[in-house]
């Protein structure tokens, strides 16, 4: 499904990614580790074609999208449904605006049926109260709520679901919530990226683990693996599962 | 390190065309965003009424006491209505409701496209298969393309109004005679010449101003940045273009210099 073949990518004058290359396919439920600034969220925004770069490949579905247009990039980013960091919900419309957004403009729905769809989706999230709320209203881990249900009228049937960031901010009890939304959502083989720093939250939703430090790819492997990876900054950075008394 | 700064400076004005050639098609193109447009028409038509009205009416009446001043020295001062007239009309009121407007608006919409950028908003709608030249740019240049013009009449009206308060009550003129030189000026040379410019104006604040806030990077900073970067870019633009267009329409309209 997603190929990634030596890319390297810089903003300006800093190297963000030097030379990654990995594999995952449809089905796999990836999370993807590593401290602010590493380029967890570059590697999201190239799988969409949102930025470009320097140089490499990135294979989705067997095409390269490094040279695609916008219009042909937007075929290949009907395959994703993405909940970006904070949810990136429009300020101007409120929660049922927002979720109906997608339905508005690219279906031939009438308002009824907008209307229907869009609860069903908030109840899938668990917001069905929220509908007339303004994006200014909602605590954090309902904006991220609201994205995922805009994410999924977005996209019906999504190949593989991308999070950014989905829980960062959240206290445990509202992270925990995302965590079982996102793990329903994974269901029927669906697959799943997921970019953060929160060790603790991505061992609940994957099962596999790409560690980045210093713009290159340290670890990559399954959970057990990556618990007793004898690396010094993985040992670090997972200490949240078992934290010093 | 000179090289790269021109290509980069290339590239930034690539960019800029592309926006404002892609932003205006996108006006006669679909699909039309109709609510957005309305939305930015009141945002920025009615919100900048009242700010509008009062700097034209107090930029009149400064105009007419400095005239009133300096002509009645000279024993000209019939002539306060006529200059009044035709500089508001022609060069005062475009400028000055350009100015107020790249304070007001442009800053605004540099503002909020930057917070959509730093939000993700924007790639959002990349996301969705939206394009955000049309849905965000088109409609704020079309919303300044009509209401920057229609600002600008209403603002010469108040500039006039008020150079007639100060030539009446203060200069003790002639009211029947001050109008009846407005209407002297009212000709077709003046009136085209002082309706180009809005339109010019318009369509350059809300091409800087969205261009300024799409390339806003490094957080609440560059959201400053960008903003400020906006207002100043455009008001230089402003002026300087306002010379070349009063050079050029002298010309077209066969003024002699």
């Amino acid at each position: 499904m997603i190929r990634f073949d030596s890319v390297w990518f810089s903003y300006n004058t800093k190297q963000v990614l030097k030379d990654i290359s990995f594999s995952m396919h449809a089905h796999e439920k990836v999370a993807i580790l590593g401290e602010s600034g590493e380029g967890k969220t570059t590697i999201l925004r190239l799988i969409l074609g949102l930025i470009r770069p320097d140089s490499g490949h990135i294979i989705i579905d067997g095409e390269d999208i490094a040279n695609k247009t916008e219009d042909e990039l937007s075929q290949v980013r009907r395959k994703f449904s993405i909940v970006f960091q904070e949810g990136a919900l429009f300020d101007s419309l409120n929660v049922k605006e927002n979720v109906a957004f997608c339905l508005r403009e690219y279906t031939r729905m009438s308002e009824d049926e907008i209307d229907k769809q869009v609860k069903e989706l908030l109840r899938i999230v668990g917001l069905e109260e929220a509908l007339e709320l303004m994006p200014e209203e909602l605590s954090g881990g309902m904006h991220r709520r609201v994205a995922i249900a805009r994410s999924l009228a977005a996209c019906s049937e999504p190949k593989m679901l991308l999070y950014d960031e989905p829980t960062s901010g959240l206290d445990p009890v509202n992270a925990d919530n995302i965590c079982k939304i996102m793990l329903e959502l994974s269901r029927n083989a669906r697959g799943s990226v997921i970019v953060t720093h929160k060790v603790f939250d991505a061992m609940k939703v994957a099962d596999r683990f790409i560690f980045l430090k210093g713009g290159m790819i340290i670890f990559d492997g399954e959970r057990e693996k990556l618990i007793h990876a004898p690396v010094r900054e993985i040992q670090t950075f997972i200490q949240e599962l078992n934290p010093k008394p | 390190m000179i090289t790269e700064k021109i290509k980069e400076l290339a590239s930034n004005l690539q960019d800029f065309y592309l926006l404002s050639m892609r932003g205006l098609v996108g006006i006669i193109k679909k699909p039309f965003y109709f609510k957005d447009t309305i939305e930015q028409m009141d945002y920025a038509g009615a919100g900048s009424l009242l700010i509008i009205l009062l700097v034209s009416l107090f930029i009149g009446m400064a105009l007419s006491l400095q005239l009133s001043a300096e002509l009645s020295a000279l024993g000209l001062k019939m002539y306060t209505g006529m200059i009044v007239g035709i500089s508001v009309i022609r060069e005062i009121g475009p400028v000055t409701a350009a100015l107020v407007f790249a304070g007001r608006v442009g800053a605004g919409m540099a503002s909020e496209l930057g917070s959509m950028i730093l939000g993700h908003q924007v790639d959002t709608l990349r996301v969705f298969g939206v394009d955000p030249i049309k849905k965000l740019v088109t409609p704020r240049i079309l919303s300044s393309l009509v209401m920057l013009p229609a600002l600008t009449i209403i603002g010469d009206a108040f500039s006039l109004l008020g150079g007639y308060y100060i030539a009446v009550f203060v200069s003790h003129q002639s009211g029947a005679f001050y109008w009846s030189s407005i209407r002297e000026i009212l000709i077709f040379d003046n009136v085209f010449a002082g309706s180009v410019k809005p339109f010019i104006f318009g369509y350059l604040i809300a091409c800087i101003s969205c261009y300024m806030g799409l390339s806003t990077k490094g957080g609440s900073i560059g959201l400053r940045r960008s903003t400020t970067r906006a207002v100043v870019a455009s008001m230089i633009v402003i002026i300087v273009s306002d010379f070349l267009l009063t050079r050029i329409l002298l010309y077209v309209l066969g003024f002699s210099v």
